[in-house]
């Protein structure tokens, strides 16, 4: 316990270990490999499941609801560049996730282009609106930011539902396939590996931020954003890299599902229920683990396949995924990954050597050993 | 007594509602010197201070350093212009680590060396330096949440000094610490002082304030009424009237 006598340096002693000792810098190491081993055999494990998915789904169906989470994993993942890093909560980011949707869908219809290539302009045309957009929702903090990302994504609810004869309105946009040969199981398939690889490269790209200089001014921001620019972080640029970035990634997430799913209807595109699932969703695992969110795409995105399909006709999967909020924020505020990290670490060897020791432990500590000195 | 090279306002003016809490204050500050700001609770220090330091924008009025004007530059511009300052209430990150939170201050623009790893040799061993010599080295990897608040307190100064700045603005250093580190930040401030670094310190502990500084700066109700060196400041008749309203 921090106490105002520990600013004083105590006086060195020979119980107290500051600087590890030779026995501990070989556990410490020891333990580091061990943790770089379970964490690649991991990685391994999770990689070879996620990719055999498609050839153990036992029918099209399951397949197509693997698909969705894997869309979810994305979505989820994107939203993290905002709010893990800079803590930022976005609960309109399906306004990026429609944008790229829509971008695809009417770059394909109206300009012909080919189907990939107009999904990569779609991330360009989300990126060029999102600029203006995120200099002015920047601007404020907190629960203000929160809720003018609800409204942009509102605006381009009624904006799309509106505008029939460019978005189609509530009769919906068909977005033609892009493998018009392919059967469904086949397209699936195909579908979920392209969302798998859009997957990987955004947890790449997190990968590189999450420990780079750019990464720690980030999270700075998450941490007290006037102390960190009082160190000199330009914080607001560093934000709206972080917006640009997670809103490119939703977009083209959401470009990716327009492709595969090959309708568009604004109520489900420009949705805040989508952007409260992102949400829930990186929470849920924890945000500031580079496989948080994807661990709980997998966990909500299948409870809520699994609800559709047992309770489909009824609004309960709705309710489960409240319950699950409600659970998520009383008992992991942090998320999964740091509840069961600190779970491991409870159980696990104790690290003192880092440890710092108030007056009374010292003592004890030099008490039990004056006693065993006096044992022997 | 007018310094090209120094911190300096003219006239500077911020306005809360009704209340002119800095009122056309124009002060200039010793280059190369400890600059004490004290004043009355309310009479506008913090206030200057943040207008200042780039977190409040003035009314008007100009704040001008080494001949650049600064005013209402963003806190980020100032800070990389070369003047550090700390927090009334300390802060620090709380759940990073006080070496992450000494990282943070490395300043960088170019886009590859801010996809750089974070934890860089060169970068490490200058914050381990500087938290050797504020004397918190042996806390590097513990959350700055869990330290004391005197220890918080040097870890901010450490950050400060992690951005090499030539001046540096503190705002109660004394503020809420026990006895023995005041008198151990005073040193730190006399030492840094004497490598050529100049110090703007709001303080309401006294005793520190005729101690350390070299040039004192009387506010009353949001300007300066009076300044010199400390033995001075202490018997103008205007201070007391201002302190004890007499």
């Amino acid at each position: 316990m921090p106490n105002a006598s520990d600013t004083e340096r105590p006086p060195p002693s020979p119980t107290r270990t500051a600087a590890p000792g030779p026995r501990d810098v070989k556990g410490t190491r020891q333990a580091l490999t061990v943790a770089r081993a379970v964490k690649l055999v991991a990685f391994v494990a999770g990689a070879v499941l996620i990719l055999s998915f498609p050839n153990m789904a036992p029918n099209p169906y399951i397949l197509s609801a693997g698909v969705v989470v894997a869309s979810y994993a994305c979505t989820a993942t994107a939203w993290n560049f905002m709010g893990g890093f800079t803590g930022y909560i976005s609960l309109g980011h399906a306004a990026f996730f429609g944008l790229g949707a829509y971008a695809t869908g009417l770059l394909i219809r109206d300009l012909s282009w080919p189907p990939f290539v107009a999904w990569l302009g779609a991330g360009a045309v989300v990126v060029l609106i999102t600029i203006p957009v995120g200099i002015a929702a920047l601007r404020v903090r907190g629960a203000s930011f929160v809720i003018v990302s609800i409204a942009f994504v509102l605006i381009l609810l009624l904006v799309s539902q509106a505008w029939k004869d460019f978005t189609g309105g509530s009769n919906g946009l068909v977005v033609p396939r892009p493998f018009p040969d392919l059967l469904r199981p086949e397209h699936h398939r195909v579908f979920f590996y392209l969302f798998v690889a859009l997957l990987a490269v955004m947890l790449l790209v997190w990968w590189v931020i999450d420990r780079s200089r750019f990464g720690a001014g980030l999270k700075a921001v998450r941490e007290d954003e006037d102390k960190a620019q009082a160190l000199g972080v330009p914080t607001r640029d560093y934000k709206l890299v972080a917006y640009l970035v997670s809103a490119l990634f939703t977009g083209l997430s959401g470009g990716m599902y327009a492709l595969w799913f090959g309708d568009l209807d604004p109520i489900f595109q420009f949705s805040i229920l989508l952007g409260a699932y992102m949400v829930l969703m990186a929470l849920l695992g924890g945000v500031r683990h580079l496989y948080g969110p994807l661990l709980g795409a997998l966990i909500v995105g299948g409870a809520l396949e699994y609800f559709k399909l047992e309770y489909g006709d009824t609004q309960l999967h709705l309710v489960a995924t409240a319950v699950l909020l409600g659970v998520v924020v009383l008992f992991t505020p942090n998320g999964i990954i740091p509840a069961a990290t600190d779970l491991v670490k409870r159980f696990g060897p104790q690290d003192s050597s880092i440890r710092e020791m108030t007056a009374a432990e010292l003592l004890e500590r030099n008490e039990n050993e004056a006693r065993r000195a006096a044992d022997e | 007594m007018s310094d090209p090279d120094g911190l300096a306002t003219e006239g500077l003016t911020k306005s809360f509602g009704g209340v002119r809490a800095v009122d056309g204050a124009t002060v200039t500050f010793h280059q190369g010197r400890i600059n004490a700001l004290i004043g009355p609770n309310g009479s506008g220090k913090t206030t200057f201070f943040n207008c200042v330091t780039g977190m409040i924008r003035p009314d008007s009025g100009t704040v001008t350093y080494r001949g650049r004007d600064l005013t209402g530059r963003p806190p980020h511009r100032i800070a990389r212009a070369g003047i550090g300052r700390s927090f009334q209430l300390c802060r620090v990150f709380p759940r990073m680590t006080v070496l992450e939170n000494m990282l943070v201050a490395v300043r960088r623009t170019r886009l590859r060396e801010l996809l750089v790893g974070a934890r860089q040799a060169e970068d490490i061993a200058k914050a381990r330096g500087l938290l050797v010599r504020v004397g918190i080295d042996h806390l590097e990897n513990v959350e700055a949440g869990n330290l004391s608040y005197g220890q918080q307190k040097l870890l901010e100064l450490a950050g400060v000094l992690m951005g090499d700045p030539e001046t540096i603005m503190l705002d109660e250093p004394a503020g809420g610490v026990n006895p023995a580190l005041i008198g151990r930040i005073g040193t730190l401030i006399r030492e840094l002082n004497a490598e050529g670094r100049t110090f703007l310190v709001v303080e309401h502990n006294m005793d520190l304030v005729m101690s350390l500084s070299h040039h004192v700066v009387v506010f009353d109700r949001g300007r300066p009424i009076a300044e010199g060196p400390p033995a001075v400041v202490r018997e103008d008749p205007r201070v007391l009237e201002a302190y004890l309203g007499v």
